[in-house]
């Protein structure tokens, strides 16, 4: 009797690791004949912008008839490097990394350099290594947008509040860089600068707070549309009215813009950073010269 | 005949004892049907590179929970830890001094750990709980959000072959893994104070009565918990060549699974260093294979999921019968 | 002839190898009440625990009512009507007495919303029925032992159960309360319940049995009707042989004082002095929560001493700790073992030299596994510890033996005083006089004992000097030539002896 529920859960091991193995690997498999193998490793899969970006690859790399295996490294960077080691292990053709630190994915490009696998980097770029392309929308030219369109909007002068994204992401750096940029030389004056994580939650209580701490507020920037839309909630509630500004155009924020509810949000496209990354990708292999920089346009959502 | 009859039965008492041990098997077993890449020299080699990190923080935590406790705060510790050795060595400083300041510091944030759950009589659970949270916050602090480099001076190259070096064709921290392995089996197993910690898992009262001061073995475990995770903030840093401010995250749960499916009673007074090292393995080959047979990552923390509780599940059959 | 509800026959009964019950029958009577007896480790609990499902016999069969049953559940036992009371007893103690009665099979109204009028009201009258006058409301910690025994029976009742096994129900009663306990046996007799009486009470078995079925290291000694037996055959039939005499008395010559107390106080103890000598032992009798067990805790450093001096050999120690107390030559043999006497989940080795390990250190630092082995296995064969091997977890021993364990960890840390906290707590007759005898050799080692025990025959039978205890405070001292029951009991309730 014992032996056989041990027997079972046995079994039940086999098929967990065998099913999902097979399950979502058996699409990908066919795509190797003749075309090429290319790992894609990308941050976090639990931020749609992301999710995006690697449905935009995947569909590209559907139509070039390449095979393209999808690694999460759950916004840590030790996860990330062993992504990279285990494509490689695997002896992929190309690796397209989308870092989740500029700094720590050297040792990771370094790991594919070592077995000869030409590396490109998608949206943020790597400080160490030898990469052949990366590709990405300009985030300082981005924030700046943001920026600029506030300033147009509350006619140079007025209280703004910034909500930043995780201390230390590159994105939040660069955005915050921009949008600053913009403001030198107005009247604009920044009343509150504090992060919220990326994170729509915190957008919500963070923003709660600054409501309660500044009696005056005419703008809001937040590094992204989860910030932007937490916040909504809150100063929806508060009965205030005040101008957000999100960044990424993610549906929910597009939504919203159309329905007058943010003003704008800068629209990176991430599919289409996916998309290039695999166009750039094939050309890299077939021997094409291609661009260390390629620049991945940006545009400004508003109703 | 009756030799060979004997030597297999030994062999199946010796997997009936040690269900992890099964469930690492079938796992190999079926992965090298799965793919003709799992079972290369390489793969290997990496598998065990990517395993040292969470196997060195599981034997820290494999202490603590020996004795009934826990310690939520390692990742944290990796984190500050990490942090702190990558400013020294971009400082320039010795390397040898910079290892040995490093796991100060997890020395001095175990026993802080320690006099919590000791002198201060707080739960285990909550102690730790509240210096991950600081930990956290310090390290965002130190770093100010944003991630250190360890270049910049002759010694980093060096500093980095901690994580990236390798002796005799096997990367480093699977060496400094299998230190660590050895000399917390042979503490648990040879010397007065590993005793001492199972007897303290087992029965408190009793241990005090024995004559034996607890609160010194208290902050004995938790000093080599928070040791052992700033060993592991030095490898990570030396692999990554630089320290993030969020490293660590979710670290401790990953430690924990591992010291579970290696058969340690969350209650205390029972588990084993062999045991740990194997549900880190079967960890670390999950990683690995989840990605080598491209399954989504969404269905990873499923799979994932399901392993861990049938490893346990296994092993509660097994103790149950006894 | 009586008829039987149920019968096992030839049970059999191994763990991993090492058989525990070898080919035992087992009878109960209908509306009789059958005695278990025989010596800790003799099977008793393993049987009853095949009976009521919570092992698988190896071989056997076992009859319900004339019908072959297999219960892999204590659940299956239950539905059937068999009920076991364990010795410590299966209340949860922050529910009320009403929800521990029904617990698990509450009365329940639509939307599974407990009814809690009728699992109150049910519960008064099963109360009422054992002549309770508690409100079912009241929770269980609230309870004396002996109420919370009738609880159980209670509990036991209301599952409808035919059989009610009791294991050493008695243990913690009071006196009143164990008469109360045997009125309660009796009138379920009456009603054509059938009852198995686990005791080492000899006394009791006598009062309230028909039948004595007696075991013996796992073996069938014999089932017989009580008339046909008498106090010294059932000893006779459990340890296999004539007892001489229960409490071997050795005199040795006295020596000088080497544990004093002056005027020990804290919030257990009042003012206590008294010395002890070197090869005497001094009992210590009184009430429960007289403070005997505080002062022996006091002397070993587990409570701290508010004022008052401890001298050993003479001079004056500062004991803050057991490990203190173990430094100056004090050992303590625990009351409660489980608690804090030994560990459970460690085996022989460890448990032994769990307080002395200390002098097992090899050259490096690292236990000297070989030494332990060489002690413990000394200890075995001088003990007489009966065990599957000194790798065993204590948790399979036996009471009396795992109480052998406790000494020989006493031992092992050299005391020069030995501090014993009711020694015999929980231990059949044979293990008993084996510990008496122990005590003894130690004593004429030249150790000095402070035994303190409720049983007023072993005071009697091994101390030198009886001290008796009252609220904390030493109410009298009595050399052993002048002590009788009488004696003791005067002081113990705190009046002075004419």
């Amino acid at each position: 009797m014992n032996k056989k529920m041990y027997f079972a859960l046995a079994l039940a091991l086999v098929l967990a690791v065998g099913l999902a193995g097979c399950g979502t690997g058996g699409s990908d498999n066919g795509g190797g004949e003749g075309g090429y193998t290319i790992g894609l490793v990308v941050s976090t899969l639990n931020n749609p912008f992301f999710v995006d970006l690697r449905d935009g690859a995947q569909a590209k790399a559907d139509e070039l008839g390449a095979s393209l295996i999808v690694l999460d490294s759950q916004d840590d960077a030790a996860t990330e490097l062993s992504n990279v080691e285990d494509l490689v292990n695997q002896g992929v053709d190309l690796i397209m990394i989308n870092p989740t630190d500029s700094d720590a994915v050297g040792s990771a490009v370094a790991a594919a350099n070592g077995a000869g696998i030409p590396v490109v980097t998608l949206d943020r770029s790597a400080n160490s290594g030898e990469v052949v392309a990366h590709i990405a929308s300009d985030n300082v030219a981005g924030g700046e947008m943001a920026g600029e369109f506030i300033v147009e909007q509350l006619g140079g002068a007025g209280m703004v509040v910034e909500l930043e994204g995780i201390p230390g992401a590159s994105a939040a750096r660069e955005r915050g860089e921009g949008f600053n940029a913009a403001l030198e030389g107005t009247d604009l004056e920044v009343v509150a600068r504090q992060t919220a994580n990326f994170d729509r939650a915190e957008g919500l209580s963070v923003m709660e707070n600054i409501l309660q701490a500044q009696p005056e507020i005419d703008a809001v920037f937040a590094h992204n549309d989860e910030m932007a839309l937490g916040a909504l909630e809150a100063i929806k509630a508060s009965g205030r009215d005040i101008m957000i500004v999100g960044f990424d155009a993610t549906d929910d924020a597009v939504a919203a813009v159309e329905a007058g509810e943010l003003a704008a949000t800068v629209q990176q496209l991430p599919k289409d950073i996916g998309s290039i990354g695999v166009d750039t990708a094939i050309k890299v292999l077939n021997g094409e010269t291609v661009d260390e920089y390629i620049p991945v346009a940006l545009e400004l959502v508003t109703q | 005949m009756g030799k060979f009859s004997l030597k297999g039965r030994n062999w199946k008492q010796f997997l009936s004892d040690n269900k992890p041990v099964v469930v690492l098997l079938i796992l190999i077993i079926t992965m090298s049907f799965l793919s003709d890449r799992f079972l290369t020299w390489s793969n290997i080699i990496t598998v065990l590179r990517q395993t040292s990190i969470n196997a060195v923080i599981a034997t820290g935590m494999t202490f603590a929970i020996l004795i009934g406790g826990i310690d939520l705060s390692v990742g944290s510790v990796l984190a500050i830890t990490g942090a702190i050795a990558a400013s020294l060595v971009a400082s320039g400083m010795n390397i040898i001094l910079v290892i040995i300041l490093t796991l100060l510091i997890g020395l001095v944030i175990g026993l802080l750990n320690g006099l919590l759950i000791s002198k201060g009589r707080l739960q285990p659970f909550i102690a730790t709980l509240g210096t991950m949270t600081l930990l956290r916050g310090l390290t965002l602090v130190y770093t100010q959000g944003r991630p250190i480099s360890i270049f910049g001076s002759d010694t980093s190259a060096i500093f980095s072959k901690i994580g990236t070096g390798y002796f005799l064709g096997i990367p480093i921290p699977v060496y400094i893994m299998l230190v660590v392995f050895f000399i917390s089996w042979y503490t648990l197993n040879h010397l007065k104070i590993g005793r001492y910690t199972y007897a303290l898992g087992s029965n408190e009262e009793a241990t005090m009565y024995s004559g034996i001061k607890t609160d010194n073995i208290k902050l004995f475990v938790y000093a080599v918990a928070g040791v052992l995770a700033a060993l592991a903030g030095i490898i990570v840093t030396a692999r990554l060549g630089s320290a993030q401010p969020t490293a660590g995250s979710g670290y401790e749960l990953d430690a924990i699974a591992a010291v579970v499916i290696g058969g340690t009673s969350m209650a205390g007074g029972i588990g084993t260093i062999f045991g740990t090292a194997i549900g880190a393995i079967i960890i670390g080959i999950l990683d690995n294979a989840l990605n080598m047979l491209q399954v989504s990552s969404y269905y990873q923390d499923v799979a994932k999921g399901v392993v861990i509780l049938i490893a346990v599940l296994l092993d509660r059959k097994q103790r149950k019968s006894r | 002839m009586e008829e039987k509800i149920v019968s096992m026959e030839n049970i059999i009964k191994e763990f991993s190898g090492v058989r525990v019950l070898d080919n035992v029958n087992f009878n109960i009577y209908k509306g009789k009440i059958m005695a278990l007896v025989g010596e800790n480790g003799a099977g008793k609990s393993t049987l009853m625990k095949i009976l009521t499902g919570v092992y698988l016999r190896t071989s056997g069969k076992v009859l319900f009512d004339g019908e072959p049953v297999d219960f892999n559940t204590t659940k299956e036992s239950q539905d059937k009507g068999i009920a076991f009371i364990h010795q410590e007893l299966n209340l949860v103690r922050d529910l009320s007495i009403g929800e521990n009665i029904f617990l698990g099979r509450e009365p329940v109204g639509p939307g599974g919303k407990i009814k809690w009028r009728k699992l109150f009201d049910d519960s008064r009258e099963w109360l009422t029925k054992l002549g309770l006058d508690e409100d079912p409301r009241e929770l269980v910690k609230n309870i004396s032992v002996g109420k919370q025994q009738m609880i159980e029976i209670a509990k036991a009742l209301s599952l409808d159960a035919q059989v009610i096994i009791m294991d050493e129900p008695t243990g913690a009663l009071t006196m009143s309360e164990t008469e109360r306990l045997f009125e309660v046996v009796k009138e379920l007799r009456e009603a054509g319940h059938s009852i198995v009486y686990i005791s080492h009470r000899l006394n009791e078995i006598f009062e309230i049995c028909d039948h004595v079925t007696v075991l013996r290291d796992g073996t069938l000694v014999g089932e017989e009707p009580i008339e046909k037996l008498d106090e010294d055959r059932i000893i006779e039939m459990m340890v296999g042989r004539k007892l001489s005499e229960q409490y071997p008395r050795v005199d040795t010559e006295i020596g000088e004082v080497v544990l004093e107390v002056k005027g020990l106080t804290n919030r257990f103890v009042e003012n206590v002095s008294f010395q002890l000598r070197k090869g005497e032992i001094l009992g210590v009798a009184g009430l429960v929560g007289a403070g005997r067990t505080e002062l022996a805790r006091t002397i070993y450093g587990v409570y701290q001493p508010e004022s008052g001096e401890i001298l050993v050999n003479g001079s004056p120690v500062s004991i803050k700790s057991p490990k203190d107390a173990l430094k100056n030559g004090i050992a303590y043999l625990s009351e409660d073992r489980k608690e804090n006497g030994i560990v459970l989940g460690m085996d022989l080795v460890e448990n032994v030299t769990l307080a002395s390990l200390g002098n097992y250190v090899g050259k490096i630092g690292n236990i000297d596994k070989s030494k332990e082995r060489e002690s413990t296995d000394r200890y075995i064969k001088s003990m007489s510890i009966k065990a599957a091997g000194r790798n065993q977890l204590l948790q399979f021993l036996s009471g009396g033996n795992q109480q052998k364990v406790a000494l020989a960890k006493n031992l092992d840390t050299n005391p020069g005083i030995l501090l014993l906290d009711e020694p015999t707590r929980g231990v059949d007759v044979g293990a008993k006089k084996e510990i008496y005898e122990l005590i003894n050799k130690y004593k004429q080692e030249g150790m000095s004992i402070l035994m303190v025990s409720s049983e007023i025959p072993e005071i009697l039978g091994i101390s030198d000097r009886v001290m008796i205890m009252h609220e904390g405070r030493v109410s009298g001292t009595i050399d052993i030539a002048e002590a009788d029951q009488e004696k003791i009991m005067t002081y113990a309730v705190g009046k002075e002896v004419s």
